[in-house]
């Protein structure tokens, strides 16, 4: 088991958000968090990521505690993460950006990033950030432009080898296809799919998309007031009577 | 704009290279406190633009330096010059350590700047209480050291070799803080100006950065001010107060912030100001401060970005793609 949390509970002053939510992902698993708006969704996840401490509950990465952990000791541990919006280094290139995250990697591992010295990124480094760039879909006279003149699309992708090349154990994806054209959205979703394939990775995402959900999720969960309302496979949530009810019965009627 | 830029730099090292047998004594006294104020300038930013912390008692660090180095020179300790440098630059790297390690651990922006102004008013005001570091009247009619290396020495009451000495030490820190804040350092650093979050979420560890960013940039002011001493004769406290700390702020904003040669673009108009003005009391003030009204308000991006702006618009019509290295 890749994420454990436990009774987490949140509330924003008087507002209950979480009513005490239990969910476990395991190695290699693909865990959706999904939930119309206001659900709980976001709250949730950012307990998940450390971002917002919750009120109770206890959050446990391979058994370890990390409920008040700091993000980049998550980070180091394995925590991989995007954002709702595409959060890049947009005054760097896009070179730069994933540098930036191979070496911290580096250095957080207790290996050298290179010589303090060299303006070039090391071999080792740049080999990385090459590699990752080709295998999604960055050409090489792009490598030089500067991040913030990429579109949307190209933020999400450029976030999201930022993310992998941290070499996460965990994923974790806030709305990955949220605001992109419908091409954006059937590339992403296929890296998605090639990323699974290849193993090694466990995902937890929140989605709205049901689509992309139903192709990629292995289990999910299904929030309403910010109570588990069923967790299990698609297909099994797919039928929940309950569910179809309150959340998918307002899509897929 | 590279290219700008490369035949800017060589103009600029030619000029400062050769000022001692073109100019006349006075510019060539300012072309020596000029390059004290690149390091100082390019020390603060250093931290504004690379670490994004904006620090108003930069002058401090300045001061440690500029006092450690007057107080060997005036009390004749015996010690060569180069090692007081070190020992300036040593004083003024711990000091910032401390500094951050207390101001950094919660504050950052306006926190940061209140904090940091009040700490370096506070040393103004402990000098003040100091006899031996001359109170606020400062220590008067340093000494010039000289300095022997074995195979030659270095006699800095000649006029021509302090400045010489002065521009080779300069190089040497302008050469150091550009190699660091190109390199993986530099990138860090970068990630953590532009987004702290963002740069925790890859697992730096954003307030060791911003630690190690502070230390290093005070101990390159306090090089700065090391180097200041021998060559103006004087230490007053005017250089550890706010004034002083306004100055690489206002190199900074005018020179182009974005870019690592913005400040010293910066200092030399600032530098020129001030030269050409210096008979009339009060102008330069009021120069400087409607220079930095029309840069704010018509080129936010300084000199620097103002230039960029140009070249990209006549070379190819729209915004240029390529990320400038400078």
């Amino acid at each position: 088991m890749i994420l454990e949390a436990n009774g987490i509970e949140k509330s924003y002053g008087a507002l209950k958000v979480l009513h005490g939510i239990d969910l476990s992902v395991d190695e290699g698993e693909t865990f959706a968090i999904i939930g119309p708006n206001g659900a709980g969704k976001t709250t949730l996840f950012k307990v998940l990521t450390g971002e917002s401490p919750a009120n109770s509950g206890v959050v446990r990465f391979r058994g370890q505690d990390v409920t008040k952990m700091s993000d980049f000791r998550r980070a180091r541990l394995g925590f991989g993460r995007t954002f709702q919006v595409a959060r890049i280094f947009p005054e760097v290139d896009v070179f730069t950006n994933v540098a930036i995250a191979v070496e911290a990697r580096l250095s957080a591992e207790g290996r050298s990033p290179g010589r303090w010295w060299d303006w070039r990124a090391s071999s080792q480094v740049a080999l990385e950030v090459e590699e990752i760039l080709e295998r999604f879909g960055f050409a090489r006279a792009r490598w030089r432009t500067e991040a913030r003149y990429l579109s949307h699309g190209d933020r999400k992708r450029l976030e999201f080898c930022i993310a992998l090349a941290t070499r996460p154990a965990l994923l974790m994806l806030d709305e990955p296809t949220a605001g992109m054209s419908p091409s954006d959205r059937r590339e992403m979703t296929g890296l998605l799919a090639r990323l699974k394939r290849d193993g090694g990775v466990s995902i937890v995402m929140t989605e709205h998309d049901m689509d992309i959900i139903f192709e990629l999720a292995d289990r999910l969960m299904v929030l309403n007031y910010g109570e588990a309302l069923a967790t299990g496979e698609p297909a099994a949530v797919r039928r929940d009577p309950v569910v179809r009810e309150v959340y998918l019965g307002q899509h897929h009627a | 704009m590279k290219r700008l830029i490369a035949y800017g730099l060589v103009l600029l090292f030619l000029l400062f290279a050769t000022a001692p047998y073109t100019v006349n004594a006075g510019l060539v006294f300012i072309a020596g406190i000029a390059m004290t104020e690149i390091i100082f300038a390019l020390s603060w930013n250093m931290l504004f633009s690379y670490a994004g912390l904006a620090s108003f008692g930069h002058a401090a660090f300045f001061g440690v330096g500029a006092y450690t180095a007057a107080v060997f020179l005036k009390y004749d300790y015996g010690l060569h010059f180069l090692l007081v440098i070190a020992l300036g630059t040593f004083l003024g790297g711990v000091s910032s350590f401390v500094v951050a390690i207390i101001v950094l651990r919660r504050a950052s922006g306006i926190q940061l700047a209140i904090l940091t102004l009040a700490l370096s008013q506070l040393v103004v005001t402990l000098i003040g209480y100091s006899a031996f570091l001359g109170r606020d009247e400062g220590i008067p009619s340093i000494p010039r050291p000289v300095m022997e290396f074995g195979l030659f020495r270095i006699d800095m009451n000649d006029q021509v070799q302090a400045y010489y000495f002065l521009f080779v030490m300069s190089l040497l820190a302008v050469a150091l803080m550009w190699l660091l804040l190109h390199g993986y350092v530099g990138r860090r650093m970068k990630a953590v100006a532009i987004d702290p979050e963002r740069a925790a979420f890859v697992g730096i560890d954003v307030w060791r950065v911003r630690v190690f960013a502070f230390t290093i940039g005070g101990a390159f002011a306090a090089f700065a001010g090391c180097l200041l001493v021998p060559w103006a004769q004087i230490v007053t406290p005017d250089l550890v107060m706010w004034l002083h700390s306004a100055q690489p702020m206002l190199a900074t904003l005018l020179g182009g912030a974005g870019f690592f040669w913005g400040p010293i673009i910066g200092v030399l108009v600032l530098s020129m100001v001030n030269y050409a003005t210096r008979t009339f009391a009060g102008l330069s003030e009021v120069l400087v401060g409607g220079i930095l009204l029309i840069v704010v308000l018509l080129a936010p991006q300084g000199i620097m970005g103002f230039l960029r702006r140009i070249v990209e618009r006549s070379s190819t019509g729209k915004p240029a793609m390529v990320e400038e290295q400078a």
